[in-house]
C-alpha cells in the first residue's frame, strides 16, 4: 500500500511556493512598474485632458492625436517600439561614427535577504526604464479620457463663477474645476487602475523580470505549469482586488457632503 | 452720488447669425439699482455677461468707473474681481464649504490671509443671515439659502457693482422672499446693483430707473412709476400684463381691458 501523507495538489503547490523567493521578487518588480505607470498616466493623462479640454484648437487637436493614436495601437507593438528604437538610433550614429547610446551598460538595483534567501531587484536599467516608460506614455490615454470625461461633467457655470470672481481660467481650473472632477474621476478611473496591473506583464515579452518571467523560471524548475500560473493569477486577484477596495474608500472619503 | 460707475455704450453681441444684442446703451450711477426686464432670448443675460466680459461684445463700449473694459491692454481678471455677478443658478463651488466659498476669491484673488478670510466672509455670510450655516456645503442647503451665499461671495469682494442674472427665478416661490429680503437690505446699503428680474415688487421698491429689453433692443426705459402707470409701448404692456397674471398681485396696476395679442 502506497501512503501518501499529503495529497498530491498540496505538494505541487507546495513545492511551487518553495520558490516565495522568486515570486516575492517578480510580485515586487509588477508592482514597482504598476506605480510608475500609473504615476506618470495619471500627470501626463492629466496634461492631455486639460489639453483637449482648455487646450484651443491647435494644442487640442495634437492631444487628441496622441490619445487616438496610442489608444488605436497594440501596447506590445508600442513596447517592441521603444524597445527596438534606441537600437536603431545607435546603427545610425554608429554609421556616422558619432559616440552611441550606451544601452544595457547600468543598473540600479536592491538586495535582501530574507530567511536565508538573498533577493535581488532591479529598480532600473535600459529595460525597466523601456517598460515604465511605455505603460506610462500608454496608460496616458486612457486615463486621459476618463479625467476628460470628469473635467467635462464639471458645469461650466463653477469655472464662470471662479472667473466672475477675478480668478485667471487657469486658477479656476486648478482651485474649483480640478477639485470637483478629480473626485467624480475616481469610479471610472478605477478601470484603468484595475486593468494596468495586468497590462504590466507585457514587459515580460521585452526581457523584464517580472511576475510572469519569474513564473516561466519557476515553471523550468519544476514543470508545474497549471500550478505556477494559478498561484500567479490568485496572485493578481488579491493585489486587483485590493486596488479596488483602496479606490472605493478614497471615493467615499473624499465625496462632497450632500452630492 | 452722480459719478458714473458703468457706461454702456451701442454694445452689440451675436452668437453666430443669432443677433442678440443690438446696440444696447445705458449709464449707471454709483449706489444706482437698474433693474433689466423683458422676455426670454431677449439678450439680458447676455448683456450682463457681455458687461464683466466673460462673452466679450462684438461692438461697442463698456466703461467701468471710466476705464474701457474692450480696451486691448486692459486684465480683464483685475477687472472681473470689480463686478461681482450673482447667478441664476447660483454656481457655488460644490466641493468648497458656505465659508469658504465666500472666502476663496478673498484668499485667491485678493491675497488675504486664511483668517483674514475667515473673518471677513463670516461678517459676509452674517450679513445675508447664513452664519449658522457657514460649514454647510452647498448640496445640503436649500435654493434660497445657497443664493444667499452667493449674494455674499460676491458682496465679499467688494465689487464697484454687482450682476443680479434673475437671482430668484430658479427658486421655489416660498424661498424667493429670503432673497429678495437681503437684496433690498444690500441696495438700501448703497451698492450699486444692476438686477435682471422679474421681481416687480423689488423693482418698485428700489430701482431708480428700470429697462425693458425685447428682441436686442431697448424698447422702453423709465422708472417705476412709469411702467406701472403708463407704459408706452404696447409690447411692455403686454409682457407687464404675462406678469401680473403668473404673479396675480398687481391687478390694480394693469387694467387692460383690449386682449388683442402683440407679437
Amino acid at each position: 500500500m502506497i501512503f501518501q501523507s499529503i495529497p498530491k495538489e498540496l505538494d505541487e503547490l507546495l513545492r511551487v511556493l518553495a520558490f516565495w523567493d522568486h515570486i516575492l521578487v517578480g510580485l515586487g518588480k509588477t508592482m514597482w512598474l504598476y506605480a510608475w505607470a500609473l504615476l506618470i498616466g495619471f500627470f501626463l493623462g492629466l496634461l492631455l485632458a486639460l489639453s483637449r479640454q482648455y487646450g484651443g484648437r491647435i494644442i487640442s487637436r495634437i492631444a487628441t492625436g496622441y490619445v487616438e493614436i496610442i489608444r488605436g495601437t497594440p501596447l506590445l507593438a508600442q513596447l517592441f517600439l521603444f524597445y527596438f528604437l534606441p537600437f536603431s538610433i545607435n546603427s545610425f550614429l554608429d554609421d556616422r561614427g558619432l559616440p552611441f547610446i550606451p544601452i544595457g551598460r547600468w543598473s540600479f538595483y536592491v538586495s535582501t535577504t530574507m530567511f536565508g534567501r538573498t533577493m535581488t531587484m532591479v529598480l532600473l536599467d535600459h529595460l525597466t526604464l523601456i517598460g515604465i516608460l511605455t505603460l506610462g506614455l500608454n496608460s496616458a490615454a486612457y486615463q486621459a479620457e476618463y479625467l476628460r470625461g470628469a473635467v467635462m461633467s464639471v458645469s461650466t457655470g463653477q469655472l464662470e463663477a471662479a472667473q466672475s470672481l477675478g480668478m485667471s481660467r487657469r486658477r479656476g481650473i486648478l482651485h474649483v474645476v480640478l477639485p470637483q472632477a478629480l473626485r467624480r474621476v475616481i469610479p471610472s478611473w478605477s478601470n484603468e487602475a484595475a486593468y494596468l496591473p495586468k497590462y504590466t506583464v507585457l514587459v515580460f515579452y521585452i526581457g523584464v523580470t517580472e511576475i510572469f518571467a519569474q513564473a516561466h523560471y519557476i515553471i523550468s524548475e519544476t514543470f508545474l505549469t497549471l500550478t505556477v500560473y494559478i498561484v500567479v493569477a490568485v496572485i493578481f486577484l488579491i493585489l486587483i482586488s485590493l486596488i479596488s477596495k483602496v479606490l472605493d474608500v478614497i471615493y467615499k472619503r473624499m465625496a462632497i457632503p450632500g452630492l | 452720488m452722480d459719478k458714473t460707475i458703468l457706461k454702456v455704450v451701442d454694445v452689440w453681441k451675436s452668437y453666430d447669425d443669432l443677433e442678440v444684442l443690438k446696440g444696447i446703451s445705458f449709464e449707471l450711477a454709483e449706489k444706482e439699482v437698474k433693474v433689466i426686464f423683458g422676455p426670454s432670448g431677449s439678450g439680458k443675460s447676455t448683456l450682463l455677461r457681455c458687461i464683466n466680459m466673460l462673452t466679450p461684445p462684438d461692438k461697442g463700449e463698456i466703461y467701468l468707473s471710466g476705464q474701457n473694459l474692450m480696451a486691448p491692454e486692459v486684465n480683464l481678471n483685475a477687472i472681473r474681481s470689480k463686478i461681482g455677478i450673482v447667478f441664476q443658478h447660483f454656481n457655488l463651488f460644490a466641493h468648497l464649504k458656505a465659508i469658504d466659498n465666500v472666502s476663496i476669491g478673498l484668499r485667491r484673488v485678493k491675497g488675504l490671509t486664511k483668517e483674514e478670510a475667515r473673518v471677513k466672509a463670516l461678517d459676509m455670510l452674517d450679513q445675508v443671515k447664513m452664519k449658522n450655516w457657514a460649514e454647510h456645503y452647498p448640496a445640503q442647503l436649500s435654493g434660497g439659502q445657497q443664493q444667499r451665499v452667493g449674494i455674499a461671495r460676491a458682496l465679499a469682494m467688494e465689487p464697484n457693482l454687482i450682476l443680479f442674472d434673475e437671482p430668484t427665478s430658479a427658486l421655489d416661490p416660498e424661498l424667493i422672499g429670503e432673497v429678495l429680503q437681503i437684496m433690498l437690505k444690500i441696495a438700501r446699503a448703497g451698492t450699486t446693483m444692476v438686477v435682471v428680474t422679474h421681481e416687480m415688487g423689488f423693482a418698485r421698491a428700489v430701482a431708480s430707473e428700470m429697462i425693458f429689453l425685447d428682441q436686442g433692443v431697448i424698447v422702453e426705459r423709465g422708472t417705476p412709476n412709469h411702467f406701472f402707470q403708463s407704459p408706452k409701448s404696447e409690447r411692455v404692456k403686454y409682457f407687464l400684463r404675462q406678469i401680473d397674471i403668473l404673479y396675480g398681485s398687481h391687478e390694480a396696476l394693469l387694467k387692460e381691458p383690449n386682449e388683442e395679442e402683440i407679437k
